[in-house]
């Protein structure tokens, strides 16, 4: 009933209808027109390309950890006229000092190189947001979301709590206390002294 | 009679509600206790016998005498140095933790909180976190859109093809059924409706008009295949690979609201946003979930010392670049701008087309975020000057091409 050209017709177009709907599965990128344009050539720090990864390396990573006690300079200024930076860059300096087993020792030594303005406190409260907020909770009431299921997150404004101060804040934050790890490699300094602000707005609560 | 017997109840009633007050003074208080306990003890204690930081507190007046519970709640620092075996052991078992003292509490506030404590053991609570259950892998929906315009056009004559299909298909019947036999004989009544159908199919196959509409049709679709397969090339739109972990947005972004940049560290200060090296899952995973088996790939892989090879999702070529930086935080652009809704996703999929046409298309609709940015203020008064358009991105050198290719 059909000629033979239209069969053919029929079956190309079946075929063709075939390809283009089985052309994506997830797990598959897609054709890639000059692979070697996508991707890189030079050494990133999170490549994987397949074939050639880093051989220097352990596991073929590109990025190694930075000699133990490596302090990064990156934060700071050049000169130091500015005293809050200057400030900032003392306090990381002695910070570095204390041991991270001795948070009375922060208590003593470290003071905020940032003053409770409330520019710096609203940059803090974002910072809270970002980093502190599904544990401790919009309040500081220990009861964000992730907090109820890790348990034991504590209240700002309890009575053992309501009155530590900058430098206490601030090695907790470095280096975690009780049931808290240290969230010192997520936070810079700088953020951490100005969460040390807002929470001190949130043991008031 | 009715007067006696309302005032003996009322009597009644009235005592039964001196006593019940009288009771309720004596009695240490419980909801005093458990606000005193909700602020300051949840953090480390259970009201049940797990143990959180300190000791789970389920029968502690049963296990201590009510003046000791009351020593140590003031000063623990001096009941252990008093030599008290109990609390020493104590010490000692939690690792050397002190507990915090509390010297501002009363006695009778104390004992209310383990009255609290008697009260919630009472009724047996099981507290354990019950892991919610592991959300089905949504396969994402696979097969990209790359034509655009194109698709609606094709699309347009498809059905506009189908409708003549429909009107040829009708018009032949009518006709041969006018041409052929009578409608109301016996012959044409007694022909099933298939076989009818199938004389019908017949006749159309034989048919000029349909035959080139049909080839057509057929050129339109392997046109749009080639045409989609061609532009699909270097576009990883909907690749949604399989991880090494099974680790949900979902659950982590979406249902426990964690913050992007929590894990994602560098996303407002570097270039990329950053994957989490394993110790920021260590944060919550070194108690949370500890036995599922997708955690211990984690452990496995801090004990041994190896990085989790993560498959990266999105790819910008190399040829171009991108700063995520510049666009987060100087920018002020959402994370969900470019990634969709990643909280929504199980496994995360390349929503964007990453294409030069959709940077350039961000480029030229978007205003520069100029306020409280003294940087901005000289080329926003210069561009006012001769535009009436607020300042885009293409007007401070977003479609310049080596602000990317270089």
């Amino acid at each position: 009933m059909f000629t033979i050209k239209t069969k053919g017709f029929l079956v190309a177009g079946a075929v063709a209808i075939a390809m283009s709907s089985c052309r994506d599965t997830h797990n598959n990128p897609g054709t890639e027109f000059a692979p070697n344009m996508y991707h890189s050539v030079a050494y990133e720090p999170m490549t994987q390309s397949e074939g050639d990864t880093n051989t220097i390396n352990p596991h073929g990573m590109n990025m190694r950890l930075p000699v133990k006690g490596t302090v990064a300079r990156r934060y700071y200024p050049a000169n130091l006229s500015d005293s809050v930076k200057r400030a900032l860059l003392q306090e990381d300096l002695t910070a570095r000092l204390v041991p991270s087993d001795s948070i009375a020792m922060s208590e003593a030594i470290l003071k905020n190189p940032f003053t409770a303005t409330p520019e710096n406190i609203e940059a803090g409260k974002l910072q809270y947001e970002r980093f502190c907020q599904h544990c401790h909770g919009e309040a500081g009431k220990g009861d964000g979301l992730v907090g109820k299921m890790y348990k034991g997150v504590p209240v700002y404004s309890s009575d053992a709590l309501k009155d530590v101060n900058d430098g206490h804040i601030y090695h907790t934050i470095t280096y975690g206390k009780g049931r808290m790890w240290a969230h010192g490699s997520q936070i810079t300094p700088e953020n951490r002294w100005k969460i040390v602000l807002y929470v001190h707005e949130l043991q008031k609560q | 009679m009715i007067t006696m017997k309302r005032l003996k109840i009322v009597a009644l009633t009235a005592v039964l509600g001196i006593l019940a007050l009288v009771v309720r003074v004596n009695a240490q208080d419980p909801a005093e206790g458990e606000q005193i306990f909700k602020n300051n003890c949840a953090a480390c204690h259970n009201t049940n016998a797990e143990t959180l930081v300190g000791p789970g507190l389920q029968g502690v007046s049963q296990r201590r005498p009510i003046d000791w519970i009351v020593k140590w709640v003031h000063n623990p620092q001096a009941v252990i140095a008093s030599g008290d075996k109990y609390a020493n052991d104590l010490y000692n078992k939690f690792n050397k933790a002190q507990m915090t003292p509390y010297p501002g509490y009363s006695e009778a506030q104390i004992k209310s909180v383990v009255a609290y404590i008697d009260a919630q053991a009472a009724p047996a609570t099981p507290q354990a976190g019950a892991a919610p259950a592991g959300g089905t892998q949504a396969a994402p929906a696979a097969g990209a859109s790359n034509g655009g315009m194109m698709e609606y056009i094709l699309v347009a004559l498809l059905l506009v093809m189908v409708l003549v299909l429909v009107a040829l298909l009708s018009i032949v019947t009518t006709l041969s059924k006018l041409a052929s036999v009578d409608p109301e004989s016996e012959a044409a009544q007694n022909v099933p409706f298939l076989q009818r159908l199938a004389e019908n199919g017949k006749k159309l196959a034989g048919n000029n008009a349909f035959k080139t509409g049909a080839a057509l049709l057929i050129t339109l679709l392997i046109g749009k295949a080639t045409i989609d397969a061609a532009y699909g090339v270097g576009i990883h739109q909907g690749y949604a690979p399989e991880q090494p972990i099974q680790f949900s947005h979902k659950l982590h972004a979406g249902q426990y609201q964690i913050n992007c940049n929590y894990c994602h560290t560098g996303v407002y200060k570097g270039k990329g946003a950053n994957v989490p090296s394993a110790n920021i899952c260590m944060n919550c995973h070194n108690a949370i979930k500890r036995e599922s088996p997708e955690i211990q790939k984690i452990y496995r892989a801090i004990e041994k010392d190896e990085p989790i090879q993560w498959v990266r999702v999105h790819n910008l070529p190399d040829l171009a670049y991108f700063n995520h930086s510049q666009h987060t935080n100087v920018g002020g652009l959402e994370c969900k701008n470019c990634h969709g809704e990643i909280e929504k996703m199980e496994v995360v999929e390349q929503r964007s087309s990453l294409t030069m046409g959709w940077c350039i298309d961000c480029h030229r609709k978007t205003d520069v975020n100029a306020k409280g940015n003294a940087y901005y203020d000289k080329l926003v008064e210069i561009h006012n000057k001769d535009h009436k358009e607020p300042l885009k991105v293409q007007n401070i050198g977003g479609l310049e091409c080596s602000k990317c290719h270089y």
